[in-house]
């Protein structure tokens, strides 16, 4: 099963190069600081020193290595991107496949409540909660864009069910007594797990982005180092029009490089297993 | 038959105008009960950090702390609080803001409203008409070179955050080649007027905001066209047409129209969406909208204020949905005859 989906993927160059990218920021984030062990937080050598020898990406008005910070920052905002997917995912799927399983009243309910949440801008929601969160920790910002991100996931894994339960196998399956439960396991989730897998990875899109501009504005992690903090630091220090380029161009170019890999990589997948796609 | 064709249509937008009213009311709901909600009762804490700054300004403080406990209607039972914040938000009464003490939270928002929109809607329907049309286009030459670099460019540029190139704009257009000035709405010291000076001035301190919004939004539309425009391709009507030696651009024409009703509905949603960016892309440029007003508020944690900003910023967003929702049913049948609907 796996090698039928995964064979055709590594066959495929735009793929290939996109994923290779997103691998390569990955291990950064996790090999980074291993093999570059400088502490983000501590003063590292001269204040707003441009790149050079000692500090590849130079260093911030409290003289932190902005390499150190890039490294650590790159770890903190994949943790934020995946957890808060995670979430979104579990929500997304539970509300859309009950939905699509129970319908009538339930899927009225969840339904209408899934267009408010959709209808009501996230960013703005979340800035409003974040505002209350004294402290906020990694986590606290994943769950908060993870609990914010399901609704246009919910509608289309209700509208992709709504499809395939009509085929005969279902039928068959409920003849044969199967639960609604075992039915959405069995019949129905295999068969949009491919679909599951792409919007994960946009999930996780959303999660990234999402850190950087609640950071931006100063409602990110209230503690560590991400992305969006090394952005809002080089916004509050005027880095941009005093010049310092070296300080908020590489974490700029790291989120654009994370997510268009990861859409590249979503987009040559669904050219590959959306059957419509492929036959041009 | 007249009434017959218009009873759909009319029910069609009172169905919208509820759900309207239901998210509003509810996004007053969410504002009242978070701050109740959250551990750590900021309210507490708020009129703490006000009374220790008791000794410098007792009348003051005192004036403050009185406002603030009235506002919240603290000690008073919970459900009688809404009720009587709901019935003050319907008159418009959003509170009194406490890093501006005493003006009220809508005297504060409502002047910056206009920059905002004047910054947003534009852009926004600038983004909206280039990107489709150049994804029409592509999507009618798909798999030519042309829809390649248009496609992976396209999908590149849409994945930078509005704010980061809006300082990459800066600081190519500001610092370096002293262009466009990169902050303000206007040249500082100024006073607003209608001289031709003063347009300028604040047409020259437009562009650079409004080009971050237009650039970073520019291609997720024209990916969506391409798409639409590729999927229509396969309709019946197109083969039917081309065996009839239809002209490609008539063809074009009609594969263009159809696949934009999509991207109408999809222009209302973007618009809640795209708010949040231009909230952020106003901090960095301290363009003077309600997003810099937010900022204000974020740093002073001047609770009233952020929540009045929300409150009216979801409304403002709603009435743009439903006009949008408006302007869909004019101009696609299906909804105008209840049909379009799911």
């Amino acid at each position: 099963m796996l090698r039928t989906i995964f064979k055709p993927l590594f066959r495929n160059k735009k793929f290939i190069s996109a994923f290779s990218v997103f691998i390569l920021i990955v291990l950064m984030g996790i090999v980074g600081p291993i093999l570059y062990p400088k502490d983000p937080t501590a003063y590292a050598g001269p204040m707003e020193s441009p790149p050079s020898k000692d500090f590849p990406l130079g260093t911030d008005t409290y003289g932190h290595d902005l390499l150190a910070q890039l490294l650590n920052g790159i770890r903190t905002s994949l943790y934020i991107g995946f957890l808060s997917a995670v979430i979104s995912m579990i929500i997304g799927l539970l509300i859309g496949s009950i939905s699509a399983v129970r319908g009538g009243v339930v899927d009225d309910l969840l339904m209408s409540f899934t267009n408010i949440v959709l209808t009501i801008p996230q960013i703005l929601l979340a800035i409003l909660i974040a505002t209350y969160l004294k402290v906020r920790s990694a986590e606290v910002v994943a769950i908060l864009l993870g609990i914010l991100g399901w609704p246009w996931f919910a509608r289309a894994v209700r509208a992709q069910l709504l499809s395939l339960i009509n085929r005969e196998y279902v039928y068959l399956s409920r003849l044969a007594g199967y639960t609604d439960i075992q039915i959405a396991f069995e019949d129905l989730l295999p068969g949009i797990a491919t679909y599951a897998l792409m919007s994960f990875i946009l999930f996780i899109n959303g999660g990234i982005m999402g850190e950087a501009g609640l950071s931006l504005i100063g409602l990110g992690p209230t503690k560590g180092v991400s992305l969006g903090l090394i952005l809002q630091w080089a916004v509050l220090m005027e880095a941009v029009r005093r010049g310092m380029w070296w300080w908020f161009i590489p974490p700029g170019v790291i989120i654009v490089a994370l997510t268009s890999s990861l859409l590249i990589v979503t987009t040559t997948m669904d050219e590959i297993f959306n059957p419509r796609l492929r036959e041009r | 038959m007249r009434d017959h064709a218009l009873n759909p249509f009319i029910k069609y937008l009172g169905r919208r105008f509820l759900f309207l009213l239901i998210t509003y009311f509810i996004a007053l709901t969410i504002v009242f009960i978070l701050p109740r909600a959250i551990p750590g009762n900021p309210l507490a804490s708020l009129l703490g950090r006000i009374s220790q700054q008791a000794q410098v300004n007792p009348e003051y403080i005192r004036s403050v702390e009185k406002t603030l406990m009235e506002e919240f209607g603290l000690g008073k039972p919970v459900i009688v609080q809404y009720f009587e914040f709901i019935g003050k938000a319907l008159k418009g009464d959003l509170g009194t803001s406490i890093s501006a003490y005493p003006k009220k939270v809508l005297d504060l928002v409502i002047p910056v409203i206009p920059w905002t929109l004047a910054l947003l809607i534009p852009s926004i329907l600038i983004a909206w008409i280039v990107g489709n049309t150049l994804g029409a286009f592509a999507g009618y030459r798909r798999g030519s070179l042309v829809d390649k670099i248009a496609l992976n460019t396209s999908l590149v540029i849409g994945q930078i955050p509005y704010y980061w190139l809006g300082m990459l704009l800066i600081f190519a257009l500001t610092v370096k080649l002293k262009i466009f000035p990169g902050q303000g709405g206007y040249t500082q010291g100024t006073i607003p007027n209608f001289s031709l000076n003063f347009i300028l001035d604040v047409l020259s301190h437009y562009i650079l905001p409004s080009l971050s919004i237009i650039i970073s939004s520019l291609g997720g539309w024209a990916i969506g066209t391409r798409m639409l425009v590729v999927n229509e391709l396969d309709s019946d009507y197109v083969s039917f047409s081309e065996h009839l030696g239809v002209k490609s651009n008539t063809i074009f024409g009609y594969v263009f129209r159809n696949s934009l009703l999509p991207q109408v509905t999809g222009l209302a949603l973007s618009l809640g969406s795209s708010l949040g960016g231009a909230l952020i892309t106003e901090i960095i440029f301290n363009y003077p909208g309600t997003g810099y007003l937010l900022f204000r508020a974020l740093s002073t944690l001047d609770y009233p204020l952020i929540q009045g900003i929300f409150v009216i910023l979801i409304a403002s967003i709603y009435l743009a949905n439903f006009f949008v929702d408006f302007v869909y049913a004019v101009i696609d049948p299906r909804v105008r005859l209840g049909q379009g609907e799911s």
